[in-house]
């Protein structure tokens, strides 16, 4: 994330050469990411679908992350993208939608409220803009997650906090049992940004971020956040966070191994983690030593304590430029072929995720990770709202400006109220 | 102590093996009392030198599982092949070949026409033309060529070699000319000027001269420059990452970066892969050290 | 000039044209380009459409370059003044032929072997506070915020450029010494120079030349660290370490927004310029230029 190699460089390269995602009359194009497990579960659930509707099959074609968000940008731009795009919904998603470049597909929700209902609702909000759904949500869900270390809790005889003040008050416990209480990967960025998140929306609600997302000139005026920026230099000045946590990267897991090698007591992260902790921890994951639990709630604060944040979903929007025919044979792949029981069971199975499916959890049973699956669907399943990160839901150029404060912020070297009048000088614009 | 009147200005003389020191030289300086203070020193530098090349080697034998729970700078407990095994098994050979490509791609023409150029400007340097050339390529040794990525990028965009290997070898050539040629320049004036002279007598041509004199001639300068060039484009990222796109065109520093998932990076595969990209380098530095650090010394300090 | 000097220009002079022409299809060409490009508008893929002085208000109105230009001549100045003296110690250290020292020598140049990006990567695992080097070893006082902290950072990359530059620059100095003629400190010791004195009247003043060439290669080689400082900080934290070479990667390439980068590059072509005449300047003559030119 923080080392997404340079858009556009694909350019003009891929001009003049048919694009690889150009299908042949009678097919539906199709462009999807090549990382694995993800990679073969999508291509099993194309590959089911080409099976079942011979006369009207997708031409799959599969890129590597950066490389994807280089060419789809440059694609949509030159009318060569493909049917179906694949996105993550939010700030990019309203990019297209503002140059008419994806249908509105709210009717085609209202005439197929199977498919609607089906998904998670909370999955949806990524995808409407304006209050018009754009996209199809799809795969799986992946909360931030409030991961505690169950064996240092009994050492200091604590219990995992519900509220901020109790978490307030476990910093000076673990401290000197010479425990750190927080791991962060604070060079990451995004992941002091999770703090954010989920503290302007316990303090203030959800309305507060949806609206400076919507462009509201002072937008970050509001005192809730304030408030959370405050809350957040008081938890760093206590001595919440691990020593030197600016230094410790995430994309490394050393923020994970803090936890699991009894480093640092709790961490804020996403669902993701997870698996890593099991692959890497050893018996920390399977000897039922990882602690899971919703962020803390915040004394006096108005947000809904269901409130969620994370990757809500993905999405595939239909590029309006389409023919007709193609179009077709993509509400068919969307009503069809996506999240089948056959896909949803991969995405449990293969990836160790919760596919965005109401009722998956029947599937759960037996699963290894239950539990934590379990935790998962409800957490997703009955938010209220499932918040997008911020970098997402706002445009690329303002999202640097926020992940440089951010930062600023948690070095301690600008205040909340600067932190403030940087950000408002983005809104402007 | 008089120390200018006493230089006998010995580089402008002495042959193309100037660099290497006699060693006679060397036991006189060293009959002195040993230095204690240096030798200390000495040892402390190699110690910040060695710590993390010693670290990069332990932890490419550790399981991605035990990095964090083992101390950093112990040897593994249970050595494993496995980084190695997955370093190669994602690709690495094609990074390893693509590598290769680029580095002779570059390495070769550069030296041949830079040679040329240097014999040209060396032989026939008091012609206007070849003065200004000669200034030309001395003031490209100054200028940070890096900056010059964006238009480079528009160039190879408009040649239509974008995402190609073509497309990293070109400019490479360009960025190695003008050091490349300043070097040479130096050791093919160290050859005597009454060789050339005879060789003319001879009725030898200036490219019959260039080819059977100055080449041989200057043979420890052009494996010198050649190796020196050759690690410079082996360990090149810039021009890989702004020119390059597909991930089967990816060169070995730029697959050590993105030698990474979405979210995560396996640091023992990547240490593992850095010892991997590494070693062909250290054998060459093996066979060709003396050579290497001789020469190279000598292109830089006359 | 003698005929036959003169004489063989006339044939000689279409030895340089291959290296000429790349070098002015891929060198100066570009060089011109950016100038051009700096006064226009390209996202870097699409059409490039002139802009006039836009990218040139904004970005000398916007306060991040002389941010960017004070970090780049930190990082020049201080990797310059580590460099330098450990350099040239080295380098006289390694001249004198002792067999362990040969033995050293070997080991010392052993980052010169290794990619800027490889380094980069090892350096920001190794100085992970938690699970690094300071914990390994159990040294406290290496446990330290090593990337968090701007200064720090700002050391930190000072520190990994150095360790990846000395090598290859006593290198230099190291068989710059083997030319001092011996006769100089026989002299000298004659006349009862100890080993300081020697070193700062001989060995310093005859490295004089090298010191330049040296000072040149580092001094306009900092303008152009990317790689390394990409890869440790990426600029960070914050801004922190965001020199001329990152902060034009990152709005052009990152930002999409090429005509400002090509203002940044056309700077650090101006610093490079400007750095290597006062260089010259400041060595009477232009220690690279005069081998030519001499000939």
């Amino acid at each position: 994330m923080a080392l997404a190699a340079p858009l556009g460089m694909s350019a003009l390269a891929s001009c003049g050469t048919a694009g690889p995602g150009q299908a042949r009359a009678g097919e539906a194009s199709i462009w999807y990411l090549s990382t694995q497990p993800q990679e073969g579960i999508r291509q099993a659930g194309v590959e089911a679908f080409n099976a079942a509707n011979p006369d009207g099959k997708l031409a799959l074609t599969f890129f590597q992350n950066d490389a994807y968000k280089a060419k789809i940008k440059t694609a949509i731009g030159a009318d060569q993208a493909p049917t179906m795009i694949w996105t993550w919904g939010g700030g990019g998603l309203r990019e297209y939608v503002r140059n008419g470049q994806v249908d509105d597909l709210t009717d085609w929700f209202a005439e197929n409220p199977a498919v609607k209902d089906k998904r998670f609702a909370p999955s949806f909000g990524a995808a409407t803009i304006d209050g018009r759904i754009y996209a199809v949500p799809c795969e799986n869900v992946s909360p931030i997650v409030f991961y505690y270390n169950k064996d240092l809790f009994a050492q200091v005889g604590a219990q995992p906090p519900t509220t901020w003040n109790e978490l307030m008050a476990l910093v000076p416990v673990f401290n000197n049992a010479g425990i750190a209480p927080m791991s962060l990967g604070g060079q990451s960025r995004w992941t002091s940004m999770m703090w954010l998140e989920y503290l302007l929306d316990r303090i203030g609600g959800s309305e507060v971020f949806e609206t400076i997302a919507g462009g509201e000139k002072d937008g970050w005026s509001h005192p809730a956040v304030t408030e959370a920026l405050t809350k957040i230099q008081d938890f760093i000045r206590a001595g919440g966070f691990v020593n030197g946590f600016q230094s410790v990267t995430a994309d490394s897991n050393a923020d994970q191994a803090l936890l699991y090698t009894g480093k640092a007591a709790m961490m804020l992260h996403g669902s993701w983690t997870y698996g890593g902790m099991k692959e890497d921890g050893g018996d920390f994951v399977p000897g039922g030593h990882l602690g899971f639990t919703t962020f803390p709630e915040v004394e006096g604060g108005v947000g809904d304590p269901a409130f969620a944040v994370g990757n809500p979903a993905s999405y595939l929007a239909l590029n309006s430029s389409a023919t007709e025919e193609e179009k077709t044979i993509a509400k068919n792949y969307f009503a069809n072929g996506l999240l089948t029981d056959a896909d949803a069971d991969n995405w449990i199975t293969k990836a160790g995720s919760v596919p965005i499916v109401n009722g998956a959890d029947a599937k759960f049973a037996g699963a290894a990770d239950e539990e934590f699956l379990q935790f998962v669907y409800d957490l997703s399943s009955n938010a209220p709202v499932f918040a997008q990160s911020w970098d997402q839901a706002l445009p690329p150029a303002t999202a640097d400006v926020l992940l440089t404060n951010i930062e600023q912020l948690f070095g301690l070297t600008i205040t909340p109220e600067q932190w403030v009048a940087n950000m408002n000088a983005t809104q402007t614009s | 102590m008089s120390t200018s009147t006493q230089l006998p200005a010995p580089a402008a003389t002495a042959g193309p093996g100037a660099g290497r020191p006699a060693p006679t030289r060397r036991r006189a300086v060293s009959a002195e009392r040993p230095n204690y203070l240096a030798g200390v020193a000495g040892w402390i530098w190699l110690a910040i030198i060695i710590v993390p090349v010693y670290w990069i080697v332990i932890t490419s034998f550790k399981a991605q599982s035990s990095y964090f729970r083992t101390n950093p700078m112990a040897p593994p407990a249970e050595p494993t092949l496995a980084n190695y095994r997955l370093v190669i098994e994602s690709g690495f050979l094609r990074y390893f070949l693509n590598s290769v490509i680029i580095t002779v791609g570059t390495t070769v023409p550069a030296v041949l026409v830079s040679f040329m150029a240097a014999f040209a400007i060396v032989r026939g340097g008091q012609g206007r033309f070849l003065r200004v050339v000669n200034g030309v390529f001395l003031m490209g040794l100054a200028i940070p060529l890096q900056a010059t990525i964006i238009p480079v990028y528009l160039i190879i965009i408009r040649l239509h070699l974008y995402d190609s290997l073509l497309a990293l070898i070109l400019p490479s050539i360009a960025f190695a000319i003008p050091l490349t040629v300043l070097i040479l320049g130096n050791f093919i004036r160290d050859v005597p000027k009454e060789l050339f002279e005879s060789m003319r007598l001879d009725g030898a041509t200036e490219w019959g001269t260039m080819w059977r004199l100055a080449f041989p001639l200057t043979r420890p300068a052009l494996v010198t420059v050649s190796i020196y060039q050759a690690l410079t484009v082996w360990n090149a990222f810039l021009l890989p990452l702004v020119l390059t796109q597909s991930p089967e065109l990816r060169v070995l520093p730029l697959a050590l970066w993105t030698f990474q998932g979405q979210y995560t990076i396996n640091i023992p595969a990547v240490l593992a892969s850095v010892v991997l990209t590494t070693l062909p380098i250290l054998a060459l530095y093996i066979i060709g050290r003396r050579q290497l650090l001789s020469g190279l010394a000598a292109g830089f300090t006359k | 000039m003698t005929s036959a000097v003169g004489g063989g220009q006339r044939s000689l002079g279409w030895l340089v044209l291959p290296a000429l022409l790349f070098f002015a299809a891929f060198g100066i060409l570009p060089l011109l380009a950016v100038v051009a490009l700096s006064f226009t508008s390209w996202d870097g893929l699409g059409e490039i459409m002139p802009a006039g002085l836009d990218s040139w208000t904004s970005v000398l109105a916007d306060p991040g370059l002389p941010h960017a230009l004070w970090v780049t001549f930190l990082i020049m100045a201080l990797s310059w003044l580590v460099q330098t003296p450990v350099s040239i110690l080295i380098g006289t250290f390694l001249a004198r032929g002792h067999r362990y020292r040969a033995f050293l020598a070997v080991l010392y140049f052993l980052p010169l072997l290794l990619s800027s990006a490889a380094i980069a990567i090892a350096y920001k695992a190794l100085l992970d506070p938690n699970f690094g080097l300071g914990a390994g070893l159990g040294v406290p006082w290496l446990v330290q915020n090593w990337l968090g902290e701007p200064v720090l950072a700002l050391g930190t990359v000072v520190f990994v450029v150095s360790w990846q530059f000395i090598p290859f620059h006593s290198l230099v100095y190291q068989s710059a010494v083997r030319q001092i003629p011996v006769s100089l400190y026989e002299a000298a010791r004659i006349d009862g120079a100890g080993r300081v004195r020697q070193f700062f009247a001989i060995t310093l003043p005859q490295l004089k030349y090298t010191l330049i060439t040296s000072s040149t290669l580092m001094v306009v080689g900092s303008l152009t660290f990317f790689d390394l400082i990409f890869v440790l900080t990426a600029g960070g934290p914050a801004d922190a370490t965001r020199a001329l070479a990152v902060d034009m990667y990152l709005r052009g390439f990152r930002g999409n927004l090429m005509g400002p980068a090509s203002v940044i590059a056309t700077i650090l072509v101006l610093v490079g310029l400007a750095l290597a005449l006062a260089l010259r300047r400041l060595g009477g003559k232009d220690p690279t230029a005069s081998q030519l030119e001499g000939a």
